[in-house]
């Protein structure tokens, strides 16, 4: 740091001489003290007075401002600060300047300050008092923000563009797969039709043909109707309140109970705490968790079980854990994908839009889903959802019976 | 004596598919078939070519219609004194929430979807021709006579 001639802590002329000599007398004493202080600080920094006029600041200020020294002594702050800081210097009757201080002390004040030439810049500045012979002072650490404020409005930018981005995607699926519904509903149903009327009446590849065409015209079918179930999840729902996971497990119980009774799988869980969640997608949630640990079951009878644990952050953390086929382990990310599936089509019907949508909806919670599993050894989904706000209900307070659905009696399964 | 259906639809492959599975369903059933608003308040108000048009005993309306489409063909039937004792039954692809209650308002009798499927829509058909054709009763003085 180059060495300054004069002192750096001047005060402005006043009127009163004894007084001003008062005062020089006390900041050539502060100045001993706050000198290196001032001088090493990397923000530009002036000390203003109750009436608002700059009494001391450093060479960060000069530089900063465009104004020698001798320019801003004695001058008004409005002339580097125009707005929202004099104004804050002036305490109202109610409160002493050392009340509205405090309240901002440690705060960053983001404003708006201008050079010598007229140019203007963002600047933060941190305020704290400074007890002085000339009453309280204000000290103010000015930064200039600008490249901050740059990249701030730069990611704004961004963050709005990605989200008109998501939200066009997001309504283009919903409107291609809507509308190319009507379409294909007619290439279906005619396809359909023929077969009904035509096989066996005109010769083996004309029945061949048409079975062709019945089986893709319904495959297609499914996928658009799953890609605007996929689509659904992003642009209904996702009002986060308060919801039991055990009644949401509950009602995807009973939408399940047809493949459960089938299957003969023994569903079992351990008691579900409240959680922050949109109560449809939760359900969906379960149930296609739930769906896929019964549909790809090992040899013996499926079991499957589902638990809840509080983990870090005020979260649950749920585990749906089957003793099923499994996943090799290089295919966890792959079946989250959409329209992913990892077996043909005559081993497992299905498009493979059960976890992409399980994936989606956790994801609209704010959480992540994942998979541990081994092939043979059955597989794990575990993901974590914010608790209830409210006090959560804990496990021992759960409910023993179902109420809502008589699920229990038609699903012997879900006695433990 | 034969019911009068008047199928408002503009789109060829389901008329057909609607006169299809009315054919299943119900031998005795004349469908009529408008494919726009205008033309099926014509049909309705027996205005031009549609002098002799029968008067319907249930109207089927879709809601996306050329020229003038299904909620305003709906609105002007139940404006019409004459014409809203005449069930109207709504039988479009749209299943959002905003349409089936903008038709409740419209008093539409009934808010149905087409499924997708062909065999789905056969049943409804089916239920349509069970229900609206079999089961309810319809005002018999109005059927004939009153334009």
């Amino acid at each position: 740091m180059k060495s300054v001639c004069s002192p750096i802590l001047t005060t402005a002329p006043s009127r009163n001489l004894s007084k001003r000599k008062d005062v020089e007398k006390h900041l050539v004493q502060m100045e001993g003290r706050y000198r290196g202080l001032l001088e090493a600080a990397p923000d530009a920094m002036v000390v203003v007075n109750q009436g608002g006029e700059i009494v001391l600041l450093n060479v960060q200020a000069e530089k900063q401002f465009g104004y020698r020294r001798d320019e801003l002594l004695a001058q008004p702050v409005k002339n580097i600060i125009p707005d929202g800081f004099a104004e804050r210097l002036i305490a109202d009757s109610l409160r002493s300047a050392e009340e509205a201080l405090a309240q901002q002390i440690d705060t960053g004040i983001e404003l708006i300050a201008r050079r010598k030439d007229g140019s203007e810049f963002p600047i933060e500045i941190m305020l704290s008092p400074l007890e002085s012979a000339e009453g309280t002072l204000v000290t103010a650490a000015i930064r200039d923000i600008t490249t901050r404020k740059k990249a701030e409005a730069n990611l704004l930018q961004k963050v709005a563009e990605l989200n008109r981005s998501n939200e066009e995607l997001g309504q283009f699926a919903y409107i291609a797969s809507h509308d190319l519904q009507e379409p294909l509903r007619m290439v279906a149903s005619y396809t359909q039709l023929l077969s009904r009327r035509y096989k066996g009446k005109l010769d083996a590849d004309a029945d061949d043909f048409i079975a062709f065409a019945v089986d893709g015209a319904s495959r297609m079918q499914r996928l658009i109707q799953d890609l605007l179930a996929y689509s659904r999840v992003g642009t209904m729902g996702s009002d986060l309140l308060d919801t039991s996971s055990d009644d949401a497990l509950r009602q995807a119980l009973f939408n399940l109970r047809g493949a459960i009774e089938e299957s003969g799988a023994l569903v079992t869980h351990d008691p579900l705490p409240s959680v922050m969640a949109d109560e449809m997608q939760l359900t969906q949630l379960f149930q296609n968790l739930v769906g896929n640990a019964i549909k790809y079951q090992g040899p013996g009878v499926p079991r499957v079980h589902i638990a809840a644990t509080k983990s870090n952050g005020k979260k649950w953390t749920f585990s749906v854990q089957d003793n099923g086929l499994g996943i090799d382990p290089q295919y966890f990310k792959k079946i989250f994908g959409v329209f992913q599936r990892l077996h043909t089509r005559e081993a497992f019907a299905g498009t493979g839009i059960g976890l992409a949508i399980c994936k989606k909806i956790v994801e609209q919670h704010g959480g992540s889903i994942s998979v541990e599993s081994q092939p043979g050894q059955g597989s794990t989904f575990r993901f974590a959802l914010a608790r209830s706000e409210r006090k959560p209900r804990e496990p021992s307070e759960k409910r023993a019976c179902p109420k809502k659905f008589s699920w229990s009696k038609t699903v012997p399964a879900m006695s433990d | 004596m034969p019911k009068e259906i008047l199928l408002v639809e503009d789109s060829p492959g389901d008329v057909r598919l609607t006169q299809e599975a009315f054919r299943d369903a119900n031998r005795s059933i004349h469908l009529h078939v408008a494919a726009d608003g205008v033309e099926a308040m014509a049909f309705l108000r027996k205005e031009r070519a549609y002098v002799h048009a029968p008067r319907p005993d249930i109207i089927l309306l879709d809601l996306n219609l050329p020229k003038m489409d299904g909620r305003e063909v709906l609105a002007r039937i139940k404006e019409d004194d004459n014409l809203k004792t005449i069930p109207t039954v709504i039988l479009t692809t749209s299943d959002t929430e905003a349409d089936i209650v903008k038709c409740y308002q419209l008093q539409a009798n009934c808010y149905l979807s087409k499924p997708v499927q062909l065999d789905a829509f056969e049943i409804l058909v089916k239920s349509i021709n069970d229900f609206w054709m079999t089961k309810v009763k319809l005002p018999q003085q109005t059927r004939s006579g009153l334009a």
